[in-house]
């Protein structure tokens, strides 16, 4: 096939992804809503081929740029999505078996994937010299990966500090204990342990998991996001001292995946602080996630620096 | 402390500095300091830097004259060379340290020691009793041998009665992460090490000509670290050509290739390298890397047929303005001839592809010059006083007391007649390469911490510190077996591999199910 056609099967299958996740979307806030296992069942399956589905369009993306398909930051986004979804289906109803969170993932991966078609899409080609390194291809897996999870974590923080407000305000306690029970404090459902794999147990009470069960999936998946992202940026500067003879510059993306380090290095911090647990742990986590999303978008749109060349123009 | 002498002013200052180092040693001072750094960064990647943005911090002292002065005063326009970033990072390294001496202390003293036996059993997060069919000292042998074979430290009393044994395991995460937070200390070293005693600068040649590694051959683009020992090199690259393609008709680069024979400083061959982008060449310690390139007309003068002037002139280009490309914008070169009198400069200006200069003549059309194509050059000569006493830019010419003299446009390969007996011609047009040279030693040391703080985080972060107590009390024919134990981290993951411990230590020895074993779980 030529580098046309195979581009256009990429963009087809991207197409197919796209609507996959928007219907697996549907469904899945309509399972968090009413709770038909049915319904469940077929938005995950809509969910696993839109992910087939998208690893077809970014294989043959590859195929028709004659290279490894992150180069671009259409390319970028089409990969982060893909592996939010991933991450979401094997974590989150993989490992920890719950069904109602699968409409906020794939929200996450619909609007990535339509900020990547409608405003960053370029079509296939070859990458500018400073791209053109092994190292990039480690680099840039690392650091989409580390986001993906990333992204995922904050996600789920999100749910977790809206379920966390209602059953506070459910369980309001006696006025002589006052503000007394914190997270801190290890409140029953941190001890009941029985909420694990089988998370689904917690699913059942109220229209989210309980906020214990969704505050120890946001903290696994960025702790294991967090040395996937130490290891990128280690391995840019490996690039960085190939291409440009120094491994740190403070160049604008330098920095921003450093502060993006720095705060969910305080995340981690946090959680083994008394009285920053939970509530303000989960906040530092989500400022974590705008300093991602600037370090992904606004450094590669609009901080001009060594690393503009996301191939927008 | 004794309250007569609390007063006095010594034990104030051993007070407040134990007060410090009880602050620095807290999470939350780690946390706040952690933040705070960010905070520093986000001022740094907003505000322009110099030696980045140096136009822009110039346009700002221009337009907002008084906020630049602020911005100056509180170090914004170079943050992370700024006092109180340092000061941030240096407290950061020092509450580091405040927290990573007691951690380790009770590290080694953690791993020196044993298990140590418990109490209450029953009070534990998780206990259970089983009854087993197996005296107590068999029983409590298989209970060791399968927490030994879980990687379990195993301690216990045989003997008395009743028995008993303590286990944990799981010092790997606390080594793992004292490896993390110790390995900052390396790069640290590898850093100061490394700038310290290295240099790094610029060396400009031209097509065709060769430069020694040594201080005055940088041009002034040279920065020595503060231990450097003033001993460069002296190797030496002869630059065979350079290369630079383009895509037609985007103009998007697709390679930089620098093709050079290096040799060793008693000027012995050693290798011919291709330098581009990502490729850096090495050499004694010494790396070069493709940095820039620009273009370098060969220009002769001659005074009634004396050459007084030869020579390639390297051309420099100034920032385009937005929304042009540097591939539009032709190159300024300068000659300066001071041996003349009165002393005469002439500028010149570079079209490497003279259908840019003609489109934009003709059309007012701005055009990409991709590869050399009939280069041209308009030019402008001066004449009067060319004050090199004063700083000089190698592209221009300072007219401040030079009167225009003639202009004009010469092709490669003509000649033209300047007058006053002076003739310039310009046989041909080279290229000429940018190299970043550098030698920093500290980089191996850098990337062992770099792998270091890897291989500490994967522990630090995904085990888990777990303990477990056994006694066994004889009970008829068989044994009483109270387990008890809990995990630090990763409890609910503990909850099902207590479970498992505790039905292995119970099977019996043929193997299978106690038919009699009664059981008790609580969880608390
Ligand atoms: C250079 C800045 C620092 C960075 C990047 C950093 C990063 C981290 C990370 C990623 C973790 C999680 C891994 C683990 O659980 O061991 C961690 C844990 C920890 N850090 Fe730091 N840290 C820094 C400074 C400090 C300082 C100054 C202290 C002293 C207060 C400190 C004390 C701790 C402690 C006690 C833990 C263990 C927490 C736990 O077990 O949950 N760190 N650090």
């Amino acid at each position: 096939m030529s580098v046309e056609q195979w581009s256009r099967v990429s963009t087809d299958a991207f197409n197919v992804a796209l609507f996959a996740y928007i219907a697996g979307m549907l469904g899945y806030f309509y399972h968090l809503a009413f709770r038909r296992p049915v319904v469940w069942r077929i938005a995950s399956l809509t969910a696993y081929a839109g992910l087939l589905a998208h690893l077809v369009s970014v294989v043959t993306r590859g195929i028709a740029a004659g290279r490894v398909p992150w180069g671009n930051m259409y390319e970028y986004s089409s990969l982060l999505s893909l592996l939010v979804v991933a991450a979401y289906l094997i974590i989150v109803e993989g490992v920890y078996r719950l069904r109602t969170l699968g409409g906020f993932a794939l929200a996450f991966a619909v609007l990535t994937m339509a900020i990547a078609v409608e405003f960053l899409y370029v079509g296939p080609g070859p990458l500018v010299p400073a791209l053109n390194s092994y190292w990039i291809k480690i680099h840039v897996v690392a650091a989409i990966a580390g986001s993906s999870l990333f992204a995922l974590g904050s996600i789920v923080t999100i749910l977790y500090l809206v379920k966390d407000r209602f059953e506070r305000r459910a369980a309001t306690p006696p006025p002589i204990m006052g503000g007394a029970v914190g997270l801190e404090e290890a409140p029953p459902h941190f001890e009941a342990g029985s909420d694990e794999p089988v998370g689904a147990a917690s699913e059942r009470r109220g229209l989210l998991p309980s906020a214990a069960v969704l505050d120890r999936i946001a903290y696994r998946t960025i702790a294991f996001a967090f040395p996937i992202w130490t290891f990128a940026i280690i391995a840019g500067a490996i690039w960085a001292e190939n291409a440009w003879g120094r491994y740190w510059g403070w160049d604008p993306k330098e920095t921003w995946s450093f502060i993006t380090w720095v705060i969910f290095a305080g995340y981690l911090h946090a959680r083994a602080t008394s009285g920053w647990k939970g509530h303000r742990a989960a906040v530092i986590a989500l400022v974590g996630f705008v300093s991602l999303l600037i370090t992904y978008y606004a450094v590669n749109l609009w901080i001009v620096g060594l690393h503009s060349y996301a191939g927008v123009s | 402390m004794s309250s007569a002498t609390a007063s006095s002013p010594r034990v104030t200052l051993l007070q407040s500095v134990a007060l410090v180092w009880r602050t620095l040693r807290s999470m939350r001072t780690a946390l706040l300091l952690l933040l705070l750094l960010a905070l520093g960064s986000v001022a740094g990647s907003l505000v322009p830097q110099v030696g980045t943005s140096d136009a822009r911090i110039a346009a700002m002292f221009r337009d907002h004259p008084l906020r630049a002065r602020i911005y100056n005063q509180l170090g914004l326009f170079d943050v992370f060379g700024s006092w109180w970033f340092t000061l941030i990072t240096a407290l950061l390294l020092v509450s580091l340290v405040a927290c990573l001496v007691p951690r380790t202390r009770a590290l080694v003293r953690n791993l020196r020691t044993r298990p140590q036996p418990a109490r209450e059993l029953e009070s534990m997060r998780h206990y259970t009793v089983r009854h087993v069919a197996l005296a107590p000292d068999r029983a409590m042998a298989r209970a060791r041998r399968v927490l030994r074979r879980r990687l379990y430290r195993v301690a216990g009393s045989n003997g008395s009665a009743p028995q008993s044994l303590a286990a944990d395991k799981g010092l790997a995460r606390e080594a793992g992460s004292l490896l993390f937070h110790w390995s900052f200390f390396l790069i640290l070293v590898g850093v100061i090490w490394g700038k310290g005693t290295g240099f790094s600068g610029q060396a400009t040649i031209v097509e065709g000509q060769t430069w020694t590694e040594a201080h005055a051959n940088y041009a002034g683009q040279i920065h020595e670290g503060r231990f450097f020992d003033e001993a460069h090199t002296g190797i030496r690259v002869h630059v065979d050509s350079f290369t630079a393609t383009y895509r037609i008709p985007s103009g998007i680069p697709e390679d930089f290739v620098t093709r050079a024979d290096l040799y060793d400083p008693d000027g012995r061959y050693v290798k011919t390298v291709d330098i581009r982008v990502n490729h850096p060449a090495a050499i004694d310690g010494v790396k070069l890397y493709q940095f820039g390139y620009g273009w370098a007309p060969v220009i002769d003068v001659r005074e009634d047929g004396r050459l007084v002037a030869s020579g390639p002139v390297v051309c420099q280009q100034g920032t385009p303005p937005p929304g042009v490309s540097p591939l539009q914008l032709p190159w300024d070169c300068a000659v300066k001839l001071p041996s003349l009198r009165p002393q005469v400069g002439i500028q010149f200006r570079l079209w490497p592809d003279s259908r840019a200069l003609y489109a934009l003549l003709s059309a007012g059309k701005a055009m990409p010059m991709l590869t050399e194509y009939a280069p041209v050059m308009t030019y402008t000569a001066y004449r009067g006083d060319l004050r090199l006493d004063r700083p000089q830019s190698i592209s221009s010419i300072d007219t401040a007391a030079m009167r225009r003299w003639t202009s004009g446009v010469i092709g490669a390969g003509q000649s033209v007649q300047l007058g006053r007996g002076l003739t310039m011609s310009f046989p041909d047009l080279r290229q000429y390469t940018v190299l970043e040279v550098k030698r920093d030693r500290g980089l191996w040391i850098e990337l062992v911490a770099a792998i270091l703080i890897l291989v500490g985080l994967l522990p630090a972060l995904y085990t888990s510190r777990r303990k477990v107590w056994v006694t066994a009390e004889p009970d008829g024919s068989g044994t009483v077996l109270k387990v008890g134990g809990f995990a630090l981290q990763r409890r609910p993951q503990f909850e099902q591999e207590f479970a498992r411990l505790v039905d292995e230590i119970a099977r019996s020895s043929d193997g299978r199910a106690d038919e009699g074993s009664r059981e008790k779980v609580h969880t608390t």
